[in-house]
């Protein structure tokens, strides 16, 4: 899953989820990455524990803190910094997800492809697992609609900026 | 039949907004009687409102319009049968045109008598009272000084540097310091504008400008019998902008000196006996680097800071403040029965940006809190806030009480580490810097601290990594149903 932050400045900070690793019914591990003009910047693991209905983070598996509750926010607040965040897709991005054509943004490989032609999905819906530098991205849907066609199969390995689904908006 | 002055239960009407609207509708409800809160529709999930018994609703969108609308509060009061009016601090607090009408329509006014808010709302006439009753006053002019002429004469008398400032000012506007006369006969004329233009009263003062000064305060409490009791004293020398933002009780300047501290209660005491105080109020002073002080103004008013000196002395001031006004008993025997145990320091948490100090408006999307014991957070924080520029940007009130200075400290770090607000910036980053600053550990800092020792300098704005990976890894896990 990617992640956008984005700065007043228009500054872009890219959060990838690139593993997921789950250790048991109750503790999953996730390894993120933070891409800033084409570089690694950061990389590092955080646990996450499910305990009576609540969770709980950590990066050591030492000290733990309550992750709040919070639905998915729009902003994310860093010391003096207010980051626009965007989960999956960012907005006027060159034929990103949001206007119905799913364009791939890396060179990648599907993993799995999620929908049919004929499907009717929803916006924020995950509808391809792109494998790309090593991680796998979800492809989300940025429009609510019925899926019109699908131009690749699992295991197809692409270049960048190939359309890989076209998705109908329906009329609100 | 049980008429309505003779009931011993009342209907208290609200007239003021977070974190202090909750805090005095609890004490309302403690005391058995009715707590009346009003909304207006710029913050239609106030939270306040969940400790209120009954709700009114202020039309209207601008502040004139609604907190300060002195007559539709007095319609207000008519129809809802109100018996008292607590105006906590700001807004109608210490207006005499309010509180009078108040008393002339019957209505009782959970505050001072109107005489008392007149003489110390005008910083000329006050400065005057408090010199005639011996209470020591900052060496200047005697009343407004007209001339630049006349200006420069009292200057060289009592010596430079020297601060111009309004008759009527207040919160850093409409002052400048002079350090001699070129700079007098440059400001002089500016200020006057500036006054003018914004307290409608072009008239100025010329006092003695103390170097590296502390600012202290007492906290005074008085019944309508002419009891007068003081509860120590709060230092609030960190300020920004000249608004407060970490207040301690005791000083630590004042420290073990015990017979400094007798000495500066005492004066505020004889001062709020011959005013004939009746109600909590705080007598304002600043010291010098020698331990003299001088008396700077009296707030006819509950303060924002007010919980420290509740920590450390077991006092409920709001809950006094409303028996005396009703002329109940305070039931405090004598001054010598009111004792001091431990050391309070509260954080004010403003919803301004840390480094800027510059308030910084939006909308509260999560907040958490996670506090060790001997934490008091007087707050109006909940999910869904929106801090508007129309309000002042202060969501809540840390309090930190330990036994000893360094265990409040350390009580406040852990709290600040606890407190989660999510959505808007806070100056949550700026007060975790000021708490493991030497100058502030030493307890050694003046009214310069924030401008010598530049702590929002200091604050760390590189990116949190790992405090961002698990927000997402929090949303993530949530998703997938873990």
């Amino acid at each position: 899953m990617r992640n956008y932050l984005i700065d007043s400045e228009k500054n872009e900070y890219i959060v990838d989820l690139s593993k997921t690793r789950t250790h048991s019914a109750e503790m999953v591990e996730f390894e993120f990455r933070t891409i800033k003009d084409n570089l690694e910047i950061h990389k590092e693991n955080v646990f996450i524990r499910k305990l009576a209905d609540q969770y709980f983070a950590s990066t050591d598996g030492v000290r733990w803190n309550k992750v709040a509750r919070q639905d998915s926010p729009s902003i994310m607040l860093n010391v003096d910094k207010v980051y626009k965040f965007y989960q999956g897709y960012k907005p006027s991005s060159a034929g990103g997800a949001d206007e119905g054509g799913l364009f791939t943004q890396m060179p990648g490989k599907i993993v799995k492809i999620m929908a049919a032609v004929g499907d009717h999905v929803t916006k924020g819906q995950t509808l391809i697992i792109l494998e790309a530098m090593k991680m796998e991205n979800e492809i989300k849907c940025g429009t609510s609609g019925i899926v019109k066609a699908i131009h690749v199969k699992a295991g197809d390995a692409l270049e960048n900026g190939i359309l890989m689904m076209e998705v109908e908006a329906e009329a609100e | 039949m049980i008429t309505k002055s003779e009931s011993l239960h009342k209907r208290i009407l609200i007239i003021n907004r977070g974190e202090i609207a909750a805090r005095i509708a609890k004490a309302c409800r403690e005391l058995g009687h009715t707590a009346v809160g009003v909304w207006t529709d710029n913050e239609v999930q106030a939270k306040h409102l969940e400790v209120c018994d009954e709700w009114v609703r202020l039309p209207g969108s601008t502040n004139q319009e609604t907190y300060l609308n002195i007559p539709n509060i007095l319609e207000v009061c008519k129809k809802y049968q109100i018996d008292g009016v607590h105006p906590g601090y700001g807004f109608l607090s210490e207006n005499t045109e309010f509180s009078q009408a108040l008393v002339d329509n019957g209505i009782t006014w959970i505050g001072p008598h109107p005489e008392a808010v007149r003489v110390m709302g005008d910083k000329a006439v006050s400065k005057e009272f408090a010199k005639k009753v011996g209470m020591p006053v900052v060496p200047g002019s005697t009343g407004p000084v007209p001339t630049i002429a006349e200006a420069i004469k009292i200057a060289n008398e009592i010596k430079y540097p020297i601060l111009l400032k309004a008759v009527a000012g207040g919160g850093g506007r409409g002052m400048r310091i002079c350090h001699n006369e070129e700079d007098v006969r440059n400001n002089f004329e500016p200020v006057q504008r500036e006054a003018a233009s914004a307290f409608k009263n072009p008239d100025l003062l010329v006092e003695k400008f103390i170097v590296n000064p502390h600012h202290i305060e007492v906290q005074i409490l008085a019944d309508k019998k002419g009891n007068v009791f003081h509860f120590f004293e709060r230092e609030c020398s960190i300020q920004r902008r000249h608004q407060k933002i970490v207040e301690e009780a005791p000083s630590p300047f004042i420290g073990e000196d015990e017979d400094l501290r007798q000495r500066v209660c005492n004066s505020a005491v004889n001062l709020a006996k011959a005013i004939k105080y009746d109600s909590a109020g705080t007598v304002e002073l600043i010291m010098g680097e020698n331990k003299e002080f001088y008396f700077l103004e009296m707030n006819t008013r509950i303060q924002v800071e007010h919980p420290i000196t509740e920590e450390i002395t077991g006092i409920d001031l709001i809950v006094c403040m409303i028996q005396s006004a009703f002329g109940e008993d305070l039931g405090i025997p004598s001054q010598e029965w009111i004792k001091r145990t431990g050391h309070a320091i509260e954080c004010r948490i403003c919803a301004e940006d840390p480094i800027t100090m510059l308030p910084a408006p939006g909308i509260v999307t999560g907040c958490e809190t996670n506090f060790p014991q001997g934490i008091r957070f007087d707050n109006c924080l909940y999910k869904g806030l929106v801090v508007t520029p129309d309000f002042d940007p202060m969501v809540g009130k840390l309090v930190a009480k330990g036994i000893l200075r360094e265990v409040a400290i350390r009580k406040m770090r852990a709290a600040l580490d606890g407190l989660l607000v999510e959505g808007l910036k806070t100056n949550i980053p700026l007060h975790k810097v000021i708490m493991k600053n030497e100058v502030f550990l030493h307890g050694k800092y003046s009214t310069n601290f924030i401008a010598t020792e530049k702590p929002q300098d200091q604050v760390d704005t590189s990116m949190d990594y790992s405090a961002l990976y698990k927000k997402i890894a929090g949303i993530e896990a949530r998703r997938m149903g873990l």
